[in-house]
């Protein structure tokens, strides 16, 4: 940032629930960016949301409009199923929303999501950082200026363990796996070949964690100029695996391959204390670039870098790969009702 | 006693197995064919080997025990059966053949003749795969629920276009992802169902993807790769419900040389890693079941199913559907 931005004014914008396990990060992110005034935390769990805000040092409000009365903008970190009651307040009050991902569970819903936003002239964005690391970043220079030729496939995954929590409630997560895994690494396909899914399919299985929704999804799509890619979305590490997970793409191009590993810069911890060996990840803040950039196009008047319009055309991924694992077959997107 | 060895071909594969025949004790690598005679040349020299006139030639002589098929896919059935047709013991290259017909016309041609049929799904012999084997064999990580395996090397299609030719080679799909194909088959049996993409095959390089269904196991996808640019690379992931198992042979490399005085600059050179390679392994354990009277480590009839696994694979990437497997019998 430099001196000229200094001077401008600063966005003020909130957290909409404490529910999502990223929440706590994004609450420290807002708290912390120079261009955001934080106006403080509404949760749907008092107790929960006060503690939140007194530990970031921010006001607790106990009533959603209140917290909308005082933002300009807000970031939703509910349950999936939730995005979209609280895009539709926050659109009714004027208030640009950045939403975790999935957009919502649902195409109507996002689809919904995405028309009462433009209606209301609001914006609305999808929690997608991992478009903002520098290995990412870097990939998509290397594409766009043609040194690996076309990209002819992409094999993605994006595994980590069972999160815990509500993400096996699929009344409250919509799924479980594949809802909570696909969509990052659709979106980066969608982003760095700048084309979009057509086709879709998908093995899935509740294999590992005792769940009622799936755990282990392998995908396989097909996208609009012929590239081809797959995206292993399970939740496959142990409990004994020393991080949460990671993000990995392995780009086949016509001229040359490109491995990328966002999550690969970790010091590996060997901790008698606790018993166990973890990661301790140095890589980049990726939230505070994701919601840097959404805060700093909304104060610009500029459309946010990463759309609702974006949401949506991940989760069409995720609904086409639930109805192909139904189905035993790939099913096309433009077949979706 | 000594063993004498034909060898038909000496590309990567005769040469690999003729030289894995020279470290074994009572076996001479006694004629080499290739076609042209002259490409065998070097290889004969080395082993101390004489050049046949051709693949006949070498099947028909008086003095060879077993004929190693080391020769381009779509010829094995032609040299199997003429080897076996001239009363030798068969070692044929995998893919057993390029066509389920074709298989199947080498057993029957060995069956007729009473000799001996192996074919070299040489991953089986690997330690890192039997190790694999060993911990999901014995319960330890409970019940497989997703696998992972990927296969990469450099793009073999400018030096060697037969590889690249569908109808000869098969691709990367019969070629390379064969190997992960016969390995899963070898670890957990027989699936349910496959699909697969593969690139169109030009620009010297190919790539698949394929995700394979067992009704009441794994989910497991493959990635076979010939635009590896960095070399040759296997990995694999076993995660059953009590635990995961991760291979990758870039981090299990124990010796890494580096040399600054090396003709072209510096250079790196891995390995060797074991003693004794998987290849020499596989060719002594063939030797050993002849002499003894077994069954081969991996028969005819196996090699023949996991063939018709990657035709399944193959035929999915050309129809762009789902392929239920059934073993060929």
């Amino acid at each position: 940032m430099d001196a000229a931005d200094m001077t401008q004014r600063r966005l003020r914008m909130g957290l909409v629930s404490y529910a999502h396990v990223h929440a706590p990060a994004l609450l420290r992110t807002l708290a912390t960016l120079p261009q955001i005034e934080l106006t403080g935390l509404y949760d749907e769990d008092p107790d929960r949301g006060d503690a939140a805000a007194r530990t970031h040092g921010t006001a607790f409000h106990r009533e959603l409009a209140t917290l909308l009365d005082r933002s300009e903008a807000i970031v939703i970190a509910s349950t999936n199923v939730d995005h979209r009651r609280y895009t539709d307040a926050a659109a009714v009050a004027g208030v640009h929303v950045l939403s975790e991902k999935p957009l919502a569970t649902t195409l109507e819903d996002a689809r919904s999501m995405v028309e009462t936003c433009r209606a209301a002239g609001v914006q609305l964005g999808t929690a997608f950082p991992v478009r903002s690391s520098a290995a990412a970043l870097s990939l998509k220079g290397l594409i766009d200026r043609g040194a690996l030729g076309t990209v002819l496939a992409i094999r993605g995954t994006n595994p980590g363990r069972f999160p815990g929590s509500w993400f096996g409630d699929r009344a409250k997560a919509g799924g479980g796996a594949v809802m909570d895994h696909t969509v990052h690494v659709a979106d980066l396909l969608r982003w760095l070949l700048t084309d979009e899914v057509v086709r879709v399919h998908a093995e899935i299985g509740s294999l590992l964690w005792d769940l009622d929704v799936e755990d282990c999804g392998i995908l396989t799509l097909d996208l609009a100029k012929g590239a081809f890619a797959s995206i292993d979305c399970s939740w496959s590490r142990p409990k004994t695996y020393p991080t949460w997970g990671g993000l990995t793409l392995h780009v086949v191009g016509e001229r040359g391959t490109v491995d990328v590993d966002v999550f690969r810069q970790a010091l590996v911890h060997y901790d008698d204390r606790a018993g166990e060996t973890r990661l301790a990840g140095w890589g980049e803040d990726l939230n505070a670039r994701l919601v840097g950039d959404f805060a700093d196009a909304v104060l610009a008047g500029r459309p946010v870098p990463i759309s609702g319009d974006d949401g949506l055309r991940a989760l069409e991924v995720v609904i086409a790969a639930y109805r192909s694992a139904e189905q035993l077959g790939p099913v096309a997107i433009a077949d979706l009702d | 006693m000594t063993t004498r060895i034909g060898v038909i071909g000496a590309g990567f594969a005769g040469g690999t197995h003729a030289r894995a025949c020279l470290g074994i004790d009572g076996v001479t690598v006694a004629a080499i064919a290739t076609d042209p005679v002259e490409h065998g040349r070097q290889l004969a020299d080395e082993c101390g080997a004489r050049l046949e006139a051709s693949a006949a030639s070498l099947c028909a002589a008086g003095d060879l025990d077993v004929v190693i098929v080391a020769s381009p896919t779509y010829l094995h059935a032609e040299h199997a059966i003429a080897a076996a047709q001239g009363g030798k013991h068969v070692f044929c290259e995998k893919p057993i053949a390029r066509t389920i017909e074709e298989g199947r016309a080498i057993i029957q041609a060995c069956d007729h003749a009473g000799v001996q049929l192996a074919v070299g799904q040489v991953v089986r012999f690997f330690p890192e795969y039997r190790k694999a084997k060993d911990l999901i064999d014995s319960g330890a990580l409970g019940k497989p629920a997703l696998v992972t395996m990927t296969r990469g090397t450099l793009p073999v299609g400018n030096a060697r276009p037969w590889y690249l030719d569908a109808t000869r080679s098969g691709r990367v799909v019969l070629d390379l992802m064969l190997h992960d194909l016969d390995t899963l088959r070898w670890w957990f049996g027989e699936p349910t169902r496959v699909y697969g993409h593969m690139l169109g095959g030009t620009g010297g390089i190919d790539y698949a993807l394929a995700t394979i269904r067992y009704s009441d196991g794994p989910i497991v996808h493959i990635e076979s790769s010939w635009a590896e640019h960095s070399g040759f690379r296997t990995t694999f992931e076993v995660r059953g419900d009590t635990g995961l198992i991760t291979h990758d042979s870039r981090a299990a490399a124990p010796l890494q040389t580096q040399l600054t005085n090396a003709a072209d600059g510096p250079a790196v050179i891995p390995g060797p890693t074991l003693l004794e390679t998987p290849y020499r392994r596989q060719l002594r354990e063939f030797f050993r079941r002849i002499e003894a009277g077994e069954q081969p480590f991996v028969s005819g009839g196996e090699a023949l199913r996991s063939l018709g696994l990657a035709l399944a694979v193959l035929r999915s990437t050309e129809t762009g559907q789902v392929v239920a497997w059934t073993p060929p019998t």
